[in-house]
């Protein structure tokens, strides 16, 4: 008799420890770097009052009109990039490089431009009028017009998750992502569908650019669109919030089905796929007459590709939500990006084009065509979105449910062992939200500890009485 | 017994695409709005007059007529266009599936 009462008070405590382990390799780190790093970073330091150090190009073209020597300088610039011939009024014209050499010191040389902000074509055209002229040489990577983003908050917070579970002390719980049959009814990207057409504004805007892009052209005959479609596209990316168009395209997978429904997400036979597969570089080189493709394009190199040798995997301190951000920016633009199969173990991320054809620039092409097919930040942080997207889901939950950790652990820490890198919990959110979250965890830690220890002693007692 | 009746409202239901019968094959969930209540408050003179007429009128004047004696509870509106991706990886647009405003008509 005695036993068995020992052996349920150890399964008890083991369940009870089970659940304090799950809760705390994902708050303490965050309360841990809280504790070392937030209170002097300049990071916390940029609130709402704080002043930017750029002003948009609206407003900076504005400032140059006022001015008359400027805005008679802008004018002509603006003339040098009219015409097919825009590459030789720029290198030949003296008038245009005059132009350009005195709108170096202009306000419009610094000028950035606000991500969804209205009138950001506007925006970026007046940014380009100075620019188009600057980034000469075609293997070189145009900067981002966009407004710089913050790093990562909680650098440290990926570190110490990353090494708790190499230690194997603690097991990983996918948080905010349950399976409640592990194989056959799992489908993360079905419940992102759910979550959407429950959504009324997501509802609206995705039937939108569903309907659109599967709309045959009476202009075309059979197929669809594609300009209308990639606008339709945009609008939804820019309208929905992200915590419905994200979990739409980065649903993790673990089946052929999911997988090949994130990869229909974006109706990849009118806004992906084409007749013919262009060059890679033939393709940029449209992508760049487009001031909203190029900047895109740049924002993305800008916050998913770090130069090897580096610590963290993505720039801005392993800020992954700004890569996955840029890349959903890029879906709707003459590079939209895609998955190229519906393989979910092994899947790759490529624009529609090849780099057969390169000719003597088959290294640049390949170099472009990286950027997408092997981008370390980019894997790392579609990966790692299914384990933190309960930050913008359920923020009000605190620990998943003992039940559905206990049943989900051991399945995903097969999954992670193939990608080792990605080891991360959750990951804060940049821009609000992250400190709060840490402070309102680390009681519930502490409570979680104490209760524990009574059913540990209990059990130790108990143990002792039956030896 | 006064059990109170409830009036003509929007209601709705969680339904996977599949189980509109419709025809479709998806798993992809979706929000169904019906009308549902009762329309009595909302009954004109002709009302009360084709429920007489019902039950004595039509026979004496040698008629069968059957006709509907009060207002129903129906869609006055329909929600926009519904997409979904069904089973095999195609997608469909459905119409006026989904009720947005109610009334007695």
């Amino acid at each position: 008799m005695k036993s068995v009462t020992v052996w349920m008070c150890i399964c008890i405590s083991l369940l009870l420890l089970d659940k304090a382990a799950s809760s705390w390799d994902g708050p303490s780190a965050l309360s841990v770097s809280l504790a070392s790093g937030a209170p002097g970073s300049p990071s916390t330091a940029s609130g709402p009052g704080a002043q930017p150090e750029w002003v948009d190009c609206i407003q900076a073209s504005d400032m140059c009109n006022q001015n008359p020597y400027c805005s008679s300088r802008y004018r002509v610039m603006r003339q040098c990039l009219v015409g097919k011939e825009k590459e030789a009024m720029l290198d030949n014209n003296r008038e245009c490089q005059a132009a350009l050499e005195v709108l170096l010191v202009s306000p419009l040389y610094d000028c950035r431009c606000k991500r969804g902000m209205k009138k950001e074509l506007q925006c970026l055209q007046n940014y380009w009028t100075i620019h188009m002229g600057l980034t000469e040489g075609g293997d070189m990577e145009d900067s981002s017009p966009y407004e710089p983003v913050a790093p990562n908050r909680h650098p440290d917070a990926f570190r110490l998750a990353s090494i708790s579970s190499v230690s194997g002390m603690l097991t990983v719980a996918p948080k905010g992502f349950h399976c409640p049959d592990a194989e056959r009814n799992c489908n993360p990207c079905l419940d992102a569908a759910k979550a959407c057409n429950l959504n009324g504004s997501c509802k609206r805007q995705r039937s939108t650019y569903i309907a659109t892009c599967s709309k045959e052209d009476p202009n075309k005959g059979e197929t669809c669109s594609k300009k209308r479609c990639h606008k339709a596209l945009r609008l939804f990316l820019d309208r929905v919030p992200t915590e419905f168009s994200h979990r739409l395209l980065f649903c993790p997978c673990q089946t052929e089905g999911c997988a090949e429904r994130r990869r229909q997400t974006i109706v990849p036979d009118c806004s992906y796929k084409d007749k013919e597969k262009p060059n890679c570089l033939e393709l940029r080189g449209i992508c760049r007459q487009d001031p909203l493709c190029r900047s895109r394009l740049a924002d993305y190199i800008v916050n998913c590709w770090t130069t090897p040798h580096t610590v963290s995997t993505c720039p801005n301190q392993d800020n992954h939500q700004a890569c996955l951000a840029s890349y959903a920016r890029l879906i709707g633009t003459e590079i939209t990006p895609n998955y190229v199969d519906s393989s979910f173990s092994n899947w790759t991320i490529s624009p529609w084009c090849t780099c057969k054809g390169s000719g003597n620039q088959e290294e640049e092409c390949l170099n472009f065509l990286r950027y997408f097919t092997d981008n370390t930040c980019l894997r790392n942080a579609i990966q790692a979105f299914g384990y933190g997207i309960d930050n913008t889901q359920n923020k009000n939950v605190s620990v998943p449910g003992p039940s559905a950790t206990s049943k989900t652990g051991p399945d995903w820490s097969t999954g992670i062992s193939e990608h080792p890198s990605v080891t991360i919990p959750k990951y804060p959110e940049p821009r609000d939200g992250g400190l709060d979250l840490g402070e309102d965890h680390s009681p519930c830690l502490c409570a979680n500890v104490w209760a524990l220890l009574p059913s540990l002693a209990l059990a130790l007692v108990l143990a002792q009485h039956a030896l | 017994r006064a059990r109170r009746q409830k009036p003509c409202t929007l209601r709705e239901l969680e339904l996977t695409v599949s189980e509109l019968g419709l025809g479709y094959e998806s798993d992809e969930t979706v929000l169904l709005r019906y009308c549902s209540g009762k329309c009595t408050a909302h009954r004109h003179n002709y009302d009360i007059t084709m429920e007489h007429m019902m039950r004595t009128g039509f026979k004496k004047k040698g008629r069968k007529d059957k006709v509907i004696n009060g207002p129903c509870c129906r869609p006055t509106a329909f929600e926009k266009d519904f997409s979904f991706l069904d089973n095999n990886s195609r997608y469909h647009t459905i119409q006026n599936v989904s009720a947005k405003n109610c009334g007695c008509v």
